[in-house]
């Protein structure tokens, strides 16, 4: 039963309690899935077919009178030219190829876990010369080595473990490429430095910081390396300098292929062999995908995700929303953003309701601060109003209506796609949070904020599209030299004004700012919030300014909607905030900040709970 | 400029190893390849020269007793002069000129066949990891057959219906025979006609690695803030997949080019054989059945710099792809 044993495991996947581990909280044991069922009854069937069909056939070697029989009552799956029986040979040949594979798997897997994880792990002189030479392994092409090996190996010397030895040699690199890098990325990771500060010992870290966590990839890369010897051994038994008297899937091919099977289209003699490393391969493979999505959670394909449609609404929001809200004493003031009864609900096993019946205004030109500790709903709430929330993410209900300048008001949530692609950014643009990752990094800067006037702007031509581009950098304080550069050669300040810049070049009337500061030093950041009440003050744009800076909301803001567990406790003017904070949590909030002249504030945070967490980390 | 000395360096380094390894792993084998070499040799009406032996102890191993060093450096040396030895089946043809015939077919054939599936494949794999959850998703099982399915079986099972039972396509060889090689019309529509049962067996069994890695990537990409910048700024889906998610996505897939490479290379020898190709990989194999050594190395040579170069170009280009690779080293 060796065949089988790697994956034992694996059935009771479903029933087993995830593992707790460091470094994420992905359950150690694959989900289950009809794929991994498929994958486990393949390799399942054929193992066992390995293991104890040889023991239920006859000789497959007895030369019989009657060769090249169709398959029949006697011969399930015919005979060969010299009358052996088919059935049997293959019995014996997948026995010997799950052989050599299961060896050759775990031998590579041993030397690619030597030369990746002690390389990356130990680093210096060691790594550069196991990586260096785990490269060149890499690059000098596998079978054409193995044959010239085997090709001055004499026939009579070619035994098995010459062939399991030769496959396993020219078979590890590829693996400890992988397990190198993910090695390197989990030694740099905050727990296995706080160990290192600890004191724990080299091997102990190794063994159970690392290892633990590079479990799930070494299972994969084995299965890799078990359907790669296979085929590397059919190959080489294909051509002849297989193991010497070896029954394996690859010989009988090669007895196949040298009896004119082909040109007697004898099929039963050369399909099922093949037939058996495809399916065994395909079996592995599917098993591979379950072990993937552990490594990679975002390659889970998620039921949901497939029926619901990106950005979409649910039918319930488009039914009038019943407005709930406490309209705020601003009535001098033109409207240019109205949102009423707004929810949105994560639609996962357990839905949760981020964003609870909200409902505030935004006046032209009024800079509307949105307060509110992390998971609380603020950036689920900023992209539920531009449609930018995905699956499983979902509004429920409401009413997000845009009042244009000049044109009649735009019901954003019942805009179709195209209409809605035309809006965006024309009329309201956004800054997200982290600069870092919002500008694509292999592109420069010229070309991204290029493409939003191509896209928007067709009728520009290209020397006036440049002008805007250096002009709206000009305007952010950006050198528009920089226009050519890509975004890692720019300052973290930099980028961030490169993405303010980029909000301004239609002219939109509302800009929506998640924390658009938070990465930033006090310094940068001052200068940059400077930057954006004169550009407001000169251009006359709204702004919804979401941070869980609430004294910077303060000093910034004409109005604060404070938010907790996605509802809105308090929405009124900053000064009425300040001076006569109403709800218990605001006051709170006010009080947790340090003073300069005061006591030292708590740290508060009231709805942290799991529940929020999973939808911050979801609205990302 | 350093992105590109430190690749250079490396391709030097692994060519060094290539040869080290062509020089040693003849000397470490039993039995005495020189004299097999040179009993055949005289089978054949070749006249053995003290030149000749001297020549073969270079690149086989000889127990006169002169010094490895010595022996590795008079190797060296004779390969940088381009002398690769005479060949012993295709007598008196010397290595070289068996191997310049022969490199051309290979050339075209997996050429075509790998660029024709890296295509398919990586574009394939952007739409099917662009549309997750659509029935594109249903692609990704059948690709892990293809992906597990032996070159040579495949081969096969095409001969078996393309050209034994349809009759579409000859059986084997790369040209009709009857015809005078030359650049007209008939000669070459006639190596595409033998050619193409070869490259599309490459390109389906190859194809499958390219598209599930895209697809991965593609996935993987999707979820990147600046895939969200790019949907709010109101681009089209069209611009947003081309520009954003492809262009980024497609860049561990060239980078890891080296590995596909070298599986469709050693693929392709075998296929050859299954079609009797006239390319290097049947004169390989032919080699290896007559024990013709010094052919064999040559081309086991020449198959590593010629994978070796490919993926040169590879690296190169890729330091031109991605910005970030030119200042990070």
């Amino acid at each position: 039963m060796t065949q089988t044993s790697p994956l034992a495991e694996t059935p009771d996947a479903a029933t087993a309690k995830p593992v707790r581990r460091r470094g994420g909280f992905r359950a150690m044991l694959p989900t289950w899935s009809a794929r991994l069922g498929v994958g486990l009854l393949l390799v399942i069937g054929i193992a066992l077919f390995g293991v104890l069909g040889p023991m239920l056939v006859g000789d497959p070697d007895a030369i019989s009178s009657i060769g090249m029989t169709e398959p029949s009552g006697d011969y399930l799956l015919g005979t060969t030219q010299t009358g052996q029986d088919v059935l049997a040979q293959l019995a014996h040949s997948t026995r010997g190829s799950l052989q050599i594979g299961l060896l050759v798997g775990v031998l590579a897997t041993v030397l690619s876990a030597f030369f990746g994880i002690i390389g990356a792990y130990t680093g210096g002189f060691l790594d550069e010369a196991f990586s260096l030479f785990s490269n060149v392994m890499l690059v000098i092409p596998g079978l054409p080595l193995v044959i010239v090996i085997a090709g001055f190996v004499p026939a009579e010397d070619r035994g098995l473990s010459t062939i399991i030895l030769v496959l396993a040699i020219t078979g590890w690199a590829a693996s400890a490429r992988v397990l190198h890098a993910q090695t390197l990325s989990l030694r740099n990771r905050d727990y296995v430095a706080a160990a290192r500060v600890a004191g724990e010992k080299r091997w102990r870290i190794v063994t159970v910081e690392i290892l633990p966590n590079l479990l799930p990839l070494l299972a994969s890369q084995f299965v890799f390396a078990i359907i790669a010897a296979i085929i590397s051994e059919a190959s080489l038994s294909f051509l002849g300098l297989g193991a010497n008297g070896q029954h394996t899937l690859g010989t009988m091919l090669y007895y196949a292929q040298n009896g004119w099977a082909l040109q007697l289209e004898a099929w039963w003699w050369f399909v099922p062999p093949g037939l058996l490393i495809a399916l065994f391969g395909c079996g592995l493979s599917l098993i591979n995908f379950s072990i993937d999505e552990i490594i990679n959670p975002k390659l889970r394909v998620d039921a949901r995700t497939a029926k619901a449609k990106a950005g979409g609404v649910a039918k319930e929001a488009r039914a009038a929303a019943t407005a709930v809200s406490p309209a705020p004493d601003q009535p001098d003031r033109e409207l240019v953003l109205t949102v009423e009864g707004l929810n949105v609900v994560y639609q996962t096993e357990k839905p949760v309701h981020a964003v609870k019946d909200v409902s505030i205004t935004l006046a032209r030109g009024e800079i509307l601060g949105l307060a509110g500790e992390s998971g609380c709903g603020k950036t689920t709430l900023a992209y539920a109003i531009n449609r930018l929330h995905r699956p499983p993410a979902e509004v429920s209900s409401g009413t997000v209506t845009f009042h244009d300048r000049g044109g009649p008001d735009i019901d954003l949530l019942n805009l179709g796609d195209e209409e809605l692609r035309a809006f965006r950014w024309s009329k309201l643009s956004m800054v997200f949070q982290g600069a870092m990752n919002s500008l694509n990094p292999v592109i420069s800067i010229h070309e991204q904020l290029d493409d939003v006037l191509t896209t928007h702007k067709p009728d520009m031509g290209k020397a006036e599209r440049r002008a805007r581009c250096a002009e709206v950098l000009r305007l952010v304080g950006v050198d528009p030299r920089r226009l050519d550069s890509f975004p890692h050669e720019l300052s973290g300040g930099m980028r961030q004004r490169v993405m303010i810049a980029m909000a301004m070049l239609l002219d939109p009337q509302v800009m929506i700012m998640d924390e658009p500061t938070t990465a930033l030093d006090v310094v940068v950041q001052r200068g940059i919030l400077r930057e954006i009440i004169r550009l407001r003050d000169e251009l006359g744009f709204a702004v919804v300014f979401i941070t869980h800076d609430l004294p910077l909301l303060l000093e910034l803001s004409d109005r604060i909607a404070v938010m907790k567990a996605g509802e809105i406790v308090e929405y009124a003017p900053s000064g009425q905030i300040y001076e006569r904070p109403s709800h218990p949590y605001t006051r709170q909030l006010l009080a947790s900040f340090p003073s300069l002249t005061g006591e030292r504030g708590a740290f508060v945070r009231a709805g942290g709970t799991a529940a929020n967490d999973v939808n911050e980390g979801a609205a990302r | 400029m350093r992105y590109y000395a430190r690749k250079l360096g490396f391709y030097a380094a692994a060519l060094w190893a290539a040869l080290t390894l062509n020089f040693f792993i003849p000397r470490m084998m039993p039995g005495n390849p020189v004299d097999t070499l040179l009993a055949k040799f005289q089978q054949r009406g070749g006249s053995v020269s003290p030149e000749t032996r001297r020549a073969y102890e270079l690149l086989l191993g000889t127990n006169s007793g002169e010094p490895l060093w010595d022996q590795y450096f008079s190797y060296l040396g004779n390969l940088a002069r381009g002398d690769l030895g005479v060949s012993v089946s295709v007598y008196p043809a010397t290595v070289s000129q068996v191997l310049s015939q022969s490199m051309m077919w290979t050339i075209m054939l997996v050429g075509i066949a790998t660029v024709l599936s890296f295509v398919i494949g990586v574009g394939l794999g952007a739409l099917v990891g662009w549309r997750r959850g659509s029935w594109l998703d249903s692609v990704i099982p059948a690709t892990t057959v293809l992906a597990a399915v032996p070159y040579f079986w495949l081969a096969l099972i095409f001969v078996l219906i393309f050209s034994t039972t349809l009759n579409w396509f000859p059986l084997n060889g790369g040209y009709d025979v009857s015809l005078a090689t030359g650049w007209n019309w008939e000669f070459i529509s006639s190596t595409i006609e033998h050619g193409f049962l070869p490259a599309l067996t490459i390109v389906v069994s190859s194809v499958g690695g390219w598209l599930l890695g895209m697809r991965n990537m593609m996935v993987s990409t999707g979820s990147e803030d600046y895939i969200l910048t790019a949907r709010a700024k109101g681009l089209r889906d069209r611009r947003i997949l081309t520009r954003y998610a492809a262009r980024n996505a497609v860049l561990p897939s060239l980078a890891g080019f080296a590995i596909s490479l070298g599986f469709v290379v050693s693929g392709s020898v075998i296929t050859e054989q299954v079609f009797s190709y006239p390319g290097i990989g049947m004169k390989l194999l032919q080699s290896v059945e007559n024990n013709d050594y010094a052919l064999m190395q040559g081309i086991f040579l020449v198959i590593t710099l010629a994978v070796l170069g490919a993926n040169l170009i590879v690296d190169l280009l890729y330091g031109f792809i991605d910005p970030r690779t030119r200042v990070r080293n």
